[in-house]
């Protein structure tokens, strides 16, 4: 909503230029979007063009006399239209133009020229609120050397709010004063129209059909002269960001912007009809709109018809068939309430949304239906020559009078924290205009039908609060008591987060909607369902991820494609299924990890990644988690594991096939994903101290030579199911095929800790135990020692 | 000659020889020298029988302190000899400390759970709990009982993406709060923060992406008041902006809360005076947040007769632009390393 100050100031009679009304606004009522001068230009006079003539030198320009009240100047005009005998706006000597430009006497060939003839454009006015390319020429009536901003209306500043829906109030100059006169405590003093009537009665026959059109008046008026609108109308509905047009659409449009009451002018000769009847449009009917459009209506559509047929779309656009025209001379003139949910859902529908629409839309003050009708006849009266038929025809179903509510100064204090006074509220609701009694602690309110936004105690409290101001209130704390922390699940996670960190991997974050084919490229299963969103903005964006993997591998792509060679990076992202939603940690790695610099760096390899992971198994005290291989789309079908712990996969590992690393511009990446709901449920508290053994462990090396298809966790699983609980760890740290070994044979050397809570461990002990493994070894592997 | 004089030349005569001394085999050639069983002083030993019997202890003794003497001479020799030796052994050790040093660097959070993380904290210190809940939802617990029912004005300000009829992914984390005052029963006080991913239907560039992280507070008892709300945001100001900040309530409209109101701090930079950062208001606006509409609580089973309360929602982003001065809330989704480490 813009408003222009002079109009504010129709209603509130006060320099408000000087009263800060955007800070006022910020603080106490809407975002301002924008405040400040209509025009911004100095030394601007009316100039009266007494001579015109070719420039000696120039064919395009014109030399010319200019009357500016105080002297005549002369002025060179590069503009076509210019004429003698019209009145101009003349930038002095000495003047500043929007943009900064400066006006000097300057010598336009060899011709002297003190001043310049200005176009609107000059002036700041854009183009799209008129129609001039040349010089702007003064219809109205005005004196040489007047100040030319004044005469046009445009010495004026505009105030531009950003509304919150809910306060379709301000779509009106005099809401917006109303607003104003709270804030400030000033007095709103509201207008009164009368209407000079001829003895010819008002023919119309007016009703409705539907509930959906609450009140309707209409006036008929005729022998309308169609002209240009007054300077100063056309330069406030500018202000409000309203194209002038003509004196029959401009003045419904200034009546609507000060009033907030939409208006629609219909042309009486070609109404067709004494009547108008409104009905919900019927299925299947279709209209043609002013724009020359023919739209298909439902029955939620509300039109107006002649009885016959449809004229308009209430509340939203006219007909194309009773357009007002240049040739029109009568015109029925409606002024309507209707629902406004209604006009909302075919507004939208048929994108046909405007000034009038969206006052609909918001509301509008019944109170005002009757007066914005009079408001512009009387303008008709005198801006457009016209006469009025005796009467209105009108029916109103709406209430006019206020609407009751209660409310206690202790719910008041309650809500807010504040400690007012009953004299405070009270003073606060006057400024507001809403007449109250008090009984005991308690208002009873007459909300006035203006304020239709404000309809319950809380609306209610929220506009004591803000008149009063929110920068008076305390600043306290609740004084609930309460307990706060983390779940230990939310803990869990920061702690994975944490030993992340800790090992040198970067936490990303990335969008969880992909393009819906490649959700499936890294995950371990294909059965499971993706969810995806009906509208999506583009095809890049419109599934659910199904692994963190897809995100993981654009941040390596990304990181990669701008050199850099080691990318490490996890994120705690989603697997995103219908009703499902769980929590998951992926890892990505590219690249060594921890750089030695110039000592040997170990090489990065499925292992790098397993071992941080198992890092994570430890600090959560996992046990019984164990690895197969498999075969997955996508990933090297010999370096990737699904990650289980008693038969139910929780996880998988691996290498991205080199097929597909190359396609991603990758080379060796590693990536997980495990269920981190499942990590949660399988780590242990430390529920109890264990006393530190007392006695030293011994530990012995054991080589062995098998077959290289044997897995290590099968040679592991059989030492530990033939020792006992004193084999505390077995260690492989010696691996070897080539010369010296059989072929399809391999070499391990394992190392295997003992420890005895009783007593110090003997050779004798541990041999017996060797000689067990040793023998379970060749049993189940056929492994021997080497 | 008398015996004094014989051991200050012996004396003497074991100094000059140890001079020079380099090894330890040398060294041992001369103890024997001096304190082996051939040696002078062994042999000077021989003559005490000769001696008076008055006269043999005081000689005994003599023999026998310079014996320690040169013990001590020798041991005092092979200590520096030794020390010569382990710091020539050291030397070949020496390296260039200045070299460079493998990289142990640990990696960084991501900065917007960062902030998460400093919020969770600031707000359990207070008291609250964190909720979380899931990401795709009803558009029930979306909209409807959020007071926005179908065809609510205002859904228009949060255009979302549906993923069927009725659920779609959520527009804000409020849907959180819902679920936990229905999870109460409408019968103890609220008091969560809800932090977590939401989405709208906006284009990605510099100031809007569709995905973003949103953390939202709800406090609902019995004399939850509005100057609570504005000590608990002066709480969020300061943790985030620093102490001497200061915030404004500038009235707002959400159709959950009544009043609504949205929350400026004092522009860190400028110190409220107005620069460019702040447009020249001296004022940054944070976040939005109000007064529970009565609506919401009677939905989620809480009476309004009874129970009052504050909700507000911040965008994480938007803490973090403001408060490193980041320009593109994109770097938060990119994840170019160089941009994540920054923030340790």
């Amino acid at each position: 909503m813009k408003v222009s100050i002079n109009w504010l100031k129709t209603y509130i009679d006060k320099p408000l230029e000087t009263m800060q009304l955007d800070e006022l606004f910020t603080t106490k009522s809407q975002e301002v979007e924008s405040y400040q001068a209509l025009v911004n230009a100095t030394d601007l006079v009316v100039g009266h063009v007494k001579v015109c003539e070719r420039h000696p030198d120039a064919d395009k320009l014109s030399v010319c006399d200019v009357d500016v009240g105080s002297n005549v100047l002369q002025i060179i005009c590069g503009a076509p239209n210019v004429k003698q005998g019209q009145f101009v706006i003349v930038a002095l000597p000495g003047a500043e133009l929007p943009g900064g430009l400066k006006i000097k006497k300057s010598t336009i060939r060899g011709v002297e020229s003190s001043g310049m003839i200005c176009s609107l454009i000059e002036l700041g006015i854009e183009s799209k609120y008129h129609y001039e390319t040349g010089i702007h020429v003064i219809k109205d009536s005005v004196k040489a050397g007047e100040d030319a901003l004044s005469a046009l209306g445009f010495k004026d500043h505009v105030l531009a709010l950003d509304l919150t829906p809910n306060r379709g109030d301000l779509l009106s100059v005099l809401g917006v004063a109303y607003d104003v006169a709270a804030m400030l405590d000033l007095p709103v003093e509201e207008k009164t129209f009368h209407v000079k009537e001829t003895s010819t009665l008002n023919p119309m026959d007016i009703s409705t059909d539907t509930e959906d059109c609450l009140s309707y008046y209409g006036r008929i008026i005729d022998n309308l002269t169609i002209k240009e609108s007054p300077s100063w109308m056309k330069a406030r509905l500018i202000g409000a960001g309203v194209r002038p047009i003509n004196n029959v659409v401009d003045i419904t449009n200034y009546v609507m912007i000060e009033l907030g009451q939409p208006l629609h002018a219909f042309d009486f000769d070609l109404l067709g009809s004494e009547k108008i009847v409104v009905r919900n449009a019927k299925k299947n009917e279709t209209f043609l709109t002013l724009d020359d459009k023919t739209r298909s209506l439902t029955e939620e559509d509300i039109v107006i018809t002649n009885g016959e047929k449809a004229v308009a779309l209430g509340g939203v656009m006219g007909g194309a068939e009773t357009e007002v025209t240049e040739k029109t001379t009568s015109i029925l003139l409606e002024s309507a309430v209707f629902n406004n949910e209604k006009i909302r859902k075919t507004s939208h529908r048929l994108d046909l949304r405007s000034e009038s629409s969206m006052r609909f839309e918001r509301g509008v003050d019944p109170v005002r239906t009757k007066k914005a009708l009079d408001m512009a006849t009387s303008l008709f009266i005198d801006y457009a020559n016209a006469t009025v038929r005796k009467g209105i025809s009108y029916f109103d179903n709406t209430s006019h009078s206020p609407k009751p509510l209660e409310l206690s100064l202790s719910k008041i204090n309650s809500v807010l924290g504040s400690e007012y006074s009953l004299d405070y509220v009270s003073d606060i609701l006057r400024r507001l205009g809403f007449e109250h009694t008090i009984k005991q602690d308690t208002y009873l309110i007459e909300v006035p039908s203006r304020r239709f936004d404000v309809l319950t105690y809380q609306d209610m409290i929220e506009e004591i609060g803000r008149i009063s101001g929110y920068d008076t209130l305390p600043s306290t704390l609740p004084s609930t008591i309460s307990v706060g922390k983390l779940t230990p699940y939310q803990q869990f996670k920061r702690r994975i987060r944490q030993s992340l960190t800790g090992l040198g991997l970067h936490e990303v974050i990335t969008y969880a909607l992909r393009d819906a084919d490649s959700v499936y490229d890294y995950t371990r299963s294909n059965h499971i369902k993706a969810v995806s969103v009906m509208h999506p903005m583009t095809e890049l964006r419109e599934t659910l991820s199904l692994t963190p993997i897809n995100g993981l591998l654009d941040v390596v792509r990304y990181n990669v494609s701008r050199k850099l060679d080691t990318v490490h990076i996890f994120e705690i992202g989603k697997h995103y299924q219908p009703s499902k939603e769980t929590e998951v940690l992926g890892i990505a790695m590219q690249g060594i990890y921890h750089d030695y610099s110039w000592q040997t760096t170990p090489e990065m390899n499925f292992f790098t990644l397993k071992g941080i992971f198992e890092a994570l198994l430890k600090r959560f005290s996992i046990e019984n988690v164990y690895y197969e291989k498999v075969s997955l789309k996508n990933y090297h079908p010999h370096q990737t594991a699904l990650i289980k712990h008693e038969d139910r996969v929780i996880g998988h590992i691996g290498k991205i096939h080199p097929e597909e690393a190359k396609r991603l511009d990758l080379k060796d990446v590693y990536v997980l994903d495990v269920d981190i709901e499942i990590l949660y449920e399988l780590s242990e508290p430390i529920k109890r101290y264990q006393p530190l053994g007392k006695y030293p462990s011994v530990s012995r090396d054991l080589a062995i030579v098998c077959d290289e298809s044997i897995l290590a966790q099968h040679l592991i699983d059989t030492i530990k199911s033939h020792t006992d609980s004193r084999l505390k760890q077995v260690r492989i740290f010696d691996y070897y095929v080539g010369e010296h070994i059989e072929e399809g044979k391999k070499s391990l050397a394992l190392r295997l800790q003992f420890e005895d809570p009783q007593k110090t461990l003997e050779t004798k002990d541990i041999d017996f135990v060797i000689e067990r493994i040793v023998k379970a070894l060749k049993t189940h592997h056929d492994a021997v020692l080497r | 000659m008398n015996i004094q004089e014989t051991l200050k030349q012996l004396e003497d005569a074991l100094r000059k020889d140890l001079e020079g001394v380099k090894t330890i085999e040398a060294l041992q050639d001369i103890k024997a020298k001096y304190l082996g069983k051939k040696a002078e002083l062994s042999l000077l030993m021989r003559h005490m029988k000769d001696l008076p019997n008055n006269e043999k202890p005081a000689f005994g003794q003599t023999i026998n302190q310079a014996k320690q003497a040169f013990a001590k001479t020798i041991e005092a020799q092979r200590n520096r000899i030794e020390e010569a030796l382990l710091n020539k052994k050291l030397e070949k050790e020496t390296i260039d400390v200045t070299m460079t040093s493998p990289d142990f660097s640990q990696g960084t959070a991501h900065l917007l759970n960062q902030i998460i993380d400093e919020i969770e904290d600031l707000f359990i210190g207070m008291g609250y709990l964190v909720k979380e809940g899931p990401e795709v939802e009803s558009d029930e617990r979306n909209f409807e009982m959020l007071n926005l029912p179908k065809n609510h004005p205002a859904r228009d300000m949060q255009d979302s993406f549906y993923v069927s009829e009725d659920t779609l992914l959520r527009t804000h984390t409020s849907p959180v709060q819902v679920r936990t005052m229905l999870e109460y029963g409408g019968q103890k006080p609220v008091k969560i923060i809800c932090p977590g991913k939401v989405y709208r239907r906006d284009d990605d560039d510099a100031t809007h992406s569709h995905q973003f992280m949103q953390i939202e507070g709800l406090v609902v008892d019995q004399n939850t008041s509005m100057s609570d709300l504005k000590g608990t945001l002066l709480a969020i100001a300061q943790t985030m902006f620093g102490k001497d900040r200061q915030i404004r309530l500038r009235p707002s409209y959400f159709p959950f809360t009544e009043p609504s109101v949205e929350v400026d701090v004092t522009c860190s930079k400028c110190d409220g005076e107005g620069c460019a950062m702040c447009k020249q208001t001296g004022y940054i606006e944070i976040l939005g947040a109000g007064m529970v509409h009565d609506n919401v609580l009677k939905m989620s089973g809480y009476d309004p007769e009874i129970y009052q309360g504050f909700a507000f929602g911040v965008g994480v982003e938007r803490l973090a632009m403001l408060k490193y001065g980041i320009d593109d809330i994109r770097h938060f989704y990119i994840n170019d390393l160089r941009f994540n480490k920054q923030f340790k």
